[in-house]
């Protein structure tokens, strides 16, 4: 089980501040525990050199299962379990599938990726991720560091590489 | 290198593969028998080909090639109106494009002054007697047809749309050119631009389908889809991106455009992508619809394709859709060279092809006479699939398409520096 | 080093009045964090009454019987089917907003996406009703699945474009449904985090734990993109789907191939409009005029127009290629729908769908907010009577001239449209009470390209593009060689 856990973070005022503050503590290898910010920073996983989300993949293989899903189901409807003739056409009328198929393709990757998605962040109904500050979802940047297991002094000095970077504010919280 | 230096060894090439086109279309001429044995209404007929092979390449090429011109402008003018900043860096290569519908008008005045001269038989409204009521080749539905179907409207419509967009297209090459020349952050000329580019999108959406259904859906004079018109176009534009790309590839591994990036790329890409589902989703429904309604008149028309000619009908979905959509799927394949490179020259062939199975089937009809008499035909050389010659043409077109290009690359500066979107074109990003 | 790309003198300003970011929370948030206006208080009513009288009609329908509406031979569908197809149109606009102009990166979308999305799901559910009503027996409306059954079992007719309609409308409210609330989720947070009480509990409920870490960022915009990605075919398909109802049939009018990329051309056209209706009250009311500017009306005119025209290209292709079928009940059709008994509701659509929308090639028509504001009601007007023409015209002049006739709706047909739009509103106004209306994150994310204080020739520091392109050029090169 997760204990808890000492976060020290800076607030910064401005998402370009925080960029090069991130690019700092990397060229120091400071070890980031977390950025937060309150809208979705253009080139920060760049900067955080955060690995490329691997969302598409299961999109895709969802996708696939609907189409299988849709169109195996209709062919076996139509041709083993009850085949019917509808105006003229054949039993296995393919034409006729295909919209069925791509509806059921998309309904399948829409709800397995968003599932999916929720599930990774581990967010959900009621989920009460612990959050270090109120500000964050408004107009402060942060770049946090644990130090669960840090001594003073590298509690000051991280404190003190916030502070030189820009960051307008720093607290210790326990998440 | 923002001047373009089209250099001896290029026009060399080209002008090989221009000769050997001229050939293989010349070939086409003489090869085909003047005249064919066909059973109509039980009986064997003789009848004249008029030259159909020869007739109907021309007719697939010039028609292609035109209206990847076409779309050039269309696109053009849709990504300024819309405020696409990525696309400035590229634009002179679209400009060379669209240009080429001056050449396509030429080539069409060939097509026109055969229609008058009775030099070939590509459409059966225009043949004798068809519209006469005493005639015994007196068609009631072509007839009927008749105040659209006939020469002075072909050559009419022909003459003013497309010389109407050759028109507007010059005057934007040449305030796009003289912007270069303009005093820095004067955007007077772009936008006298965006009033002649938002002039031509109502008139190229309204006129282009006219235009299609005159050149190419009347070949089949019976049959009609109201549908027809907006999937011949967005395989034109499919043509045109694909074209694009091979080229920039070409040019970029010459050291121009380098400020077109992957992430240009990957922008065509997803364009190339978005086109080749929509002609997709324009085939389907057109299919779909006249499949499921069951209509004798109108199914014949995908019935025929569709048996006599399954390679053309099951390849032009597997080269135009199931290719390229499996491959682009990916966002790394819409940025990686190769890979694109690979579907741009399997689209790009596609799109040809499409046109094939369009004009060719119905081509073959007109000479038969009927759809039996050409059923009972079989596979015949230059109508079932493409042959060596009708290969050799395409090459031969598609080398006078780039030797153009290049021309008209040559003469002007690749990157526009007075417009007022470069900046964002050369610092492109994608995600 | 700086993060920000070259941005063209020519962009336009898409947030006015200098707005910090955290000006952008608390500009937003106000609506809801406030107590309702009187105004709010008095449409609330208004809708909630209207909706009753829809409720009631729903009911006499169903207690009555069908037969209290006029539909008879040869009129199987009237204004249910009308009303069907007009919702579903206008529930287009939403996803189109966020799905398609995400794609073309169309930074004028993060004013009014929320919104319209909101309005394509309320939409969707007023359109969802007339079918299920017109089926008659309401209750045993769980046919129309194809689920395991003692009947055979006896599997529903996946042939039908009726049932391809239930799957592409079903899986449309999904997705929509899906596509706003993730969009939504940050926000919510951001109103969690204003909040304290039970109020907090509640947005704490509904934000489902998010924090803005960065790596949530990174498989959110991921998500966000490949969502958009599959949801614009989506929207294609459903009104393609609609429009298969009717031309996979032999009826003269209805069986035409350009039906799919028409319908589709008039949703987008008909979503809009009822955007850029809802917008032009809500700016004002909420006092969004910052976040809703005149450029995002006139980008919405601009969408205007060029749906305009398509589905003018679209009215000319059917009825040219009528008169090129020589086939004598076709071009009747076409030439009932212009003279016939129902030549006004023609000419409704003619105008108001295509002429009169052409006003908006003109920029300063485009920026009049009183004249889009009536524009955008009458190209609704003009969509009903389009669907209408489409429905009632056809059907009311058979093969048979015997059982011709002329269809007027009853009362209860009447009171359901009303009260549908009583629904609608009823959850709108619900919506701006308890979310954002304008999607807080996206439109920072735009501040910087497009706030007031950093676009504009006049404001923005000067940036030498020719110098710029010469630059990259020479950089690139360098690159090459290295």
């Amino acid at each position: 089980m997760e204990g808890h856990k000492d976060v020290l973070y800076g607030l910064y005022n401005d998402e370009d501040v925080l960029m090069d503050a991130i690019t700092k503590a990397q060229k120091d290898h400071l070890d980031i525990h977390d950025v937060f910010t309150p809208f979705p920073v253009h080139g920060l996983d760049d900067v955080m050199g955060l690995s490329e989300s691997r969302l598409h993949i299961a999109g895709f293989v969802y996708g696939a299962l609907g189409t299988l899903t849709a169109f195996l189901f209709m062919t076996w409807v139509f041709t083993r379990d009850w085949p019917i003739i509808f105006g003229g056409k054949p039993y296995w009328s393919v034409p006729a599938f295909i919209p069925i198929t791509f509806e059921l393709t998309v309904l399948f990757s829409c709800v397995g990726m968003v599932v999916t998605y929720y599930t990774v962040c581990g967010m959900g109904p009621g989920a009460d991720n612990p959050t270090l500050d109120d500000r964050i979802t408004d107009d402060k940047f942060c770049l946090s560091f644990n130090v669960s297991n840090s001594s003073k002094d590298e509690i000051e000095s991280l404190k003190g590489f916030l502070t030189e970077s820009g960051a307008e504010e720093t607290n210790i919280k326990t998440i | 290198m923002n001047q373009f230096t089209f250099t001896g060894r290029e026009k060399m090439v080209l002008m090989f593969f221009m000769a050997l086109g001229a050939i293989c279309l010349a070939a086409t001429y003489f090869v085909e028998p003047a005249t064919m044995v066909v059973m109509n209404h039980g009986h064997e007929e003789t009848v004249s080909t008029h030259h159909m092979r020869f007739w109907s390449n021309f007719l697939q090429n010039v028609v292609f090639f035109l209206g990847m011109a076409f779309t050039a402008m269309f696109g053009y003018c849709a990504f300024i109106t819309a405020y696409g900043g990525w696309f400035s860096g590229m634009k002179r290569l679209w400009e060379a494009y669209a240009l080429w519908m001056g050449v396509g008008l030429i080539m069409m005045l060939i097509l026109i002054a055969g229609v008058w001269m009775h030099w070939h038989h590509l459409y059966h409204w225009n043949a004798h007697g068809v519209t006469d009521i005493n005639d015994p080749h007196y068609d009631e539905i072509i007839a009927g047809k008749a105040p659209f179907l006939n020469k002075y409207w072909y050559t009419f419509a022909t003459l003013i749309c497309v010389g109407v967009y050759v028109f507007i297209t010059m005057r934007i090459r040449s305030l796009s050119v003289a912007e270069d020349n303009g005093v820095k952050g004067d955007y007077s000329y772009h936008n006298k631009m965006r009033g002649w580019m938002a002039a031509f999108l109502p008139w190229g959406a309204f006129t282009s389908a006219i235009l299609i259904w005159q050149w190419m859906m009347s070949v089949d004079a019976h049959w009609y889809s109201t549908m027809y018109a907006w999937n011949v176009t967005a395989s034109f534009f499919v043509g045109l991106l694909s074209m694009t790309v091979l080229m920039l590839i070409y040019l970029k591994s010459r050291g121009y455009f380098v400020y077109v990036t992957e992430n240009h790329m990957h922008d065509i890409g997803k364009y190339l992508f978005g086109f080749s589902v929509f002609w997709t989703y324009t085939w389907f429904s057109q299919y779909m619809l006249i499949w499921y309604s069951n209509n004798g008149e109108e199914t014949i028309y995908f019935l025929t394709r569709r048996d006599q000619y399954p390679i053309l009908f099951y390849g032009n979905l597997v080269l135009n859709f199931a290719l390229p959509f499996l491959i682009l799927i990916r966002n790394s394949s819409k940025r990686k060279f190769g890979t694109i490179g690979l579907v741009a020259a399997i689209t790009f062939f596609g799109h040809w092809f499409d046109m094939f199975y369009l004009i060719k089937p119905g081509a073959l009809i007109n000479i038969a006479g009927s759809n039996d008499a050409a059923t009972a035909l079989g596979s015949v050389t230059g109508y079932a699939l493409p042959g060596l010659l009708e290969l050799g043409t395409f090459l031969g077109f598609t080398a006078m398409f780039i030797y153009f290009t290049f021309s008209k690359l040559s003469e002007a500066a690749l990157a526009p520096t007075n417009d007022p979107y470069i900046g964002e074109s050369v610092t492109h990003h994608v995600i | 080093m700086s993060h920000h790309p070259i941005i063209s003198p020519l962009r336009h300003t898409l947030i006015t009045g200098d707005k910090t970011y955290h000006d952008i929370t608390e500009d937003i948030c106000a609506p809801s964090e406030k107590v309702p206006s009187t105004a709010w208080v008095i449409a609330f009513i208004l809708s909630v009454t209207v909706l009753g009288f829809g409720v009631f009609c729903i009911l006499w329908t169903i207690w009555m019987g069908i037969g209290t509406w006029n539909l008879n031979r040869t009129i199987g569908w009237g204004w249910d089917i009308t009303n069907f197809v007009w919702w579903i149109g206008i529930g287009h606009a939403g996803t189109l907003i966020s799905a398609i102009l995400l794609l073309f990166r169309q930074k004028w979308r993060t004013g009014v996406n929320r919104a319209a999305e909101a309005m394509t799901i309320f939409a969707v559910m007023c359109a969802g009703l007339f079918p299920l009503i017109h089926m008659g027996r309401l209750w045993l409306g769980f046919f129309i699945f194809p689920y395991p059954n003692t009947r055979g079992p006896l599997w529903v007719n996946f042939n039908s474009p009726l049932l391809w309609d239930v799957f592409a409308i079903s899986t449309y409210f999904t997705v929509s449904l899906l596509f706003w609330y993730t969009g939504l989720v940050p926000d919510l947070a951001t109103l969690r985090d204003r909040s304290k009480g039970l109020r907090r509990k509640i947005y704490s409920f509904v934000a489902f734990g998010w924090t803005g870490s960065a790596k949530h960022w990174q498989r959110f915009e991921s998500l966000s993109l490949i969502l958009a990605g599959i949801a614009t075919p989506l929207v294609l398909s459903v009104h393609t789907i609609v429009s298969f109802d009717f031309a996979t049939s032999v009826i003269p009018g209805w069986h035409t191939t350009i039906f799919p990329p028409y319908f589709v051309a008039g949703a987008i056209f008909s979503g809009f409009a009822m955007v850029l209706t809802l917008m032009i009250i809500t700016r004002k009311v909420l006092k969004l005029e910052d976040y809703i500017t005149m450029q995002h009306i006139e980008s919405m005119n601009k969408v205007i127009v060029l749906t305009a025209t398509m589905v003018g290209v679209a009215y000319l292709t059917e009825l040219f290629i009528s008169w090129y079928s020589q086939y004598p009940y076709e071009q009747f059709a076409f030439y009932n729908r212009a003279t016939g008994i129902y030549f006004w509701s023609y000419v409704g659509m003619m105008g108001c769908n295509v002429l009169v929308p052409q006003i908006f090639w003109v920029e300063k028509y485009r920026r009049n907010i009183t004249l889009t504001f009536f524009m955008s009601i009458f190209i609704n007007i003009g969509m009903w009577f389009e669907r209408f023409v489409i429905i009632v015209t056809t059907l009311a002049r058979d093969y048979l001239p015997s059982s011709w006739s002329y269809y007027v709706p009853t009362w209860v047909e009447i009171g359901i449209y009303i009260g549908t739009f009583g629904l609608f509103f009823t959850l709108y106004l619900l919506f701006t009470r308890v979310a954002p209306v304008v999607a807080i994150a996206e439109v920072k994310s735009i501040l910087k390209t497009s706030g007031s204080q950093y676009t504009g020739v006049v404001n923005r520091k000067a940036v030498d593009y020719k110098e710029a392109a010469v630059e990259a050029d020479h950089v690139h090169v360098g690159h090459e060689h290295h």
